[in-house]
C-alpha cells in the first residue's frame, strides 16, 4: 500500500492539527463546544502560515494549499447559495422557519463539502490524477473499513456484513495501478450503487433526509472523485 | 488575449550533467521537497523566480540554462 499522507500532510504542525481536529470531535460527545478544537486544527495552521508564523511548506505545496482553498470556497459558496435559497423558497411556502437540526446538518454538509474539495484539490495538484485516486481509494476504504468493523461492537457477523461496505474503495484501489481504467469504471459503478444502496437521493427532496448529507459526501464523494481521476487522466 | 508563458525545464538534463545528482539532493540543497523538483522536470509546475535562481546556483548554471520559453 503507497504512502497515503503526502510529506505536507505529515509535518508536526499538521500532526497536531489533525490530533486537534480528532479530538475535538471524540470530546464534542462530552460537550459540543469542543467541535471548537476541530476548528482550530482545521484551519488554524493554514491561518498561522499566511500570518507568516508558521513556515513548512515550500512554494509548490503553498500554491496547491491556496488553490484548493480557492476551489473549497467556490464549491462552499455555490453550495451555501443553493441551500439558502431552497431554504428561504420553502420558508415563504410554509410559512416556516428551518428546524434546528436541519441548520445543524446543513453546516455539516457545507463543512464536509469544502474539506472534501479542499483535500481532492490539493492533492490532484500535489500527485496528479491518478496517483492521488489509488491513494483515495486506499484512505477512504481504510477509514470506512475501521468505521465499520468497529460499528459491529464485537459481532464479528456483523461486523463481517459492515466490512463489505469497504469494498467499493478497496476492489478498484487494488486495481488502480495494473487496470487504471477498469478500475475508474468500478468506481463510478461503486459511486452509483452507494448512491441508491443509502437513498441518498431523498436528500434533494426530504428535508429530514438531510443528514446523510455528510455520507453523500465523503462516501459517494471519494468514490466519484477517484473514479473520474482514474478515467480522465493521461497515461503518467 | 493574455499571451501564455510556457515554461521548458532542462532541470533534469542539468541536474544529471551535474555528477547525476539525485533529485531528492538537488531538493534538500535548494530547500524544497522531493515532489516540486519532480514536478519542475515534468514541467508540471513552474517555479518562482527566486527558487529559479537557487536552483541554478546549486546546479552552477545560469536560469536560462535551466529554463526557457516554450516558443525559444
Amino acid at each position: 500500500m503507497p504512502a497515503i499522507l503526502p510529506r505536507f500532510l505529515r509535518s508536526p504542525a499538521t500532526l497536531i492539527a489533525s490530533g486537534l481536529v480528532l479530538g475535538g470531535f471524540l470530546l464534542a460527545g462530552l460537550d459540543w463546544r469542543f467541535l471548537l478544537l476541530a476548528a482550530a486544527g482545521a484551519f488554524g495552521p493554514g491561518v498561522l502560515r499566511e500570518l507568516g508564523w508558521l513556515r513548512d511548506k515550500d512554494e509548490l505545496e503553498l500554491q496547491a494549499a491556496r488553490r484548493a482553498g480557492y476551489h473549497a470556497f467556490l464549491v462552499g459558496g455555490l453550495l451555501t447559495f443553493t441551500l439558502a435559497a431552497f431554504l428561504r423558497a420553502g420558508e415563504g411556502a410554509a410559512g416556516t422557519t428551518a428546524p434546528r437540526e436541519h441548520l445543524s446538518s446543513l453546516a455539516d454538509t457545507v463543512l464536509a463539502a469544502m474539506w472534501f474539495t479542499w483535500l481532492v484539490s490539493s492533492l490532484l495538484a500535489y500527485w496528479g490524477p491518478r496517483p492521488t485516486a489509488r491513494r483515495l481509494l486506499w484512505a477512504f476504504g481504510a477509514v470506512w473499513l475501521a468505521f465499520n468493523l468497529l460499528a459491529g461492537e464485537g459481532d464479528w457477523r456483523v461486523s463481517a456484513m459492515q466490512a463489505l461496505l469497504a469494498l467499493p474503495f478497496l476492489l478498484p484501489a487494488a486495481l488502480a495501478s495494473r487496470l487504471p481504467r477498469a478500475a475508474g469504471v468500478l468506481a463510478l459503478a461503486g459511486a452509483v450503487g452507494c448512491f441508491l444502496f443509502f437513498g441518498l437521493q431523498d436528500v434533494f427532496t426530504e428535508p429530514r433526509a438531510l443528514n446523510r448529507s455528510v455520507v453523500l459526501v465523503l462516501f459517494v464523494g471519494p468514490l466519484l472523485a477517484a473514479g473520474l481521476a482514474l478515467l480522465g487522466a493521461h497515461e503518467e | 488575449m493574455k499571451p501564455r508563458h510556457d515554461i521548458v525545464s532542462h532541470l533534469k538534463a542539468r541536474r544529471l550533467a551535474a555528477g547525476g545528482m539525485t533529485q531528492q539532493e538537488l531538493a534538500d540543497r535548494a530547500g524544497v521537497t522531493r515532489q516540486t523538483i519532480l514536478s519542475i522536470e515534468k514541467g508540471k509546475y513552474s517555479p518562482s523566480v527566486g527558487l529559479a535562481l537557487r536552483l541554478a546556483q546549486v546546479l552552477g548554471a545560469t536560469v536560462e540554462e535551466l529554463f526557457a520559453l516554450e516558443d525559444e
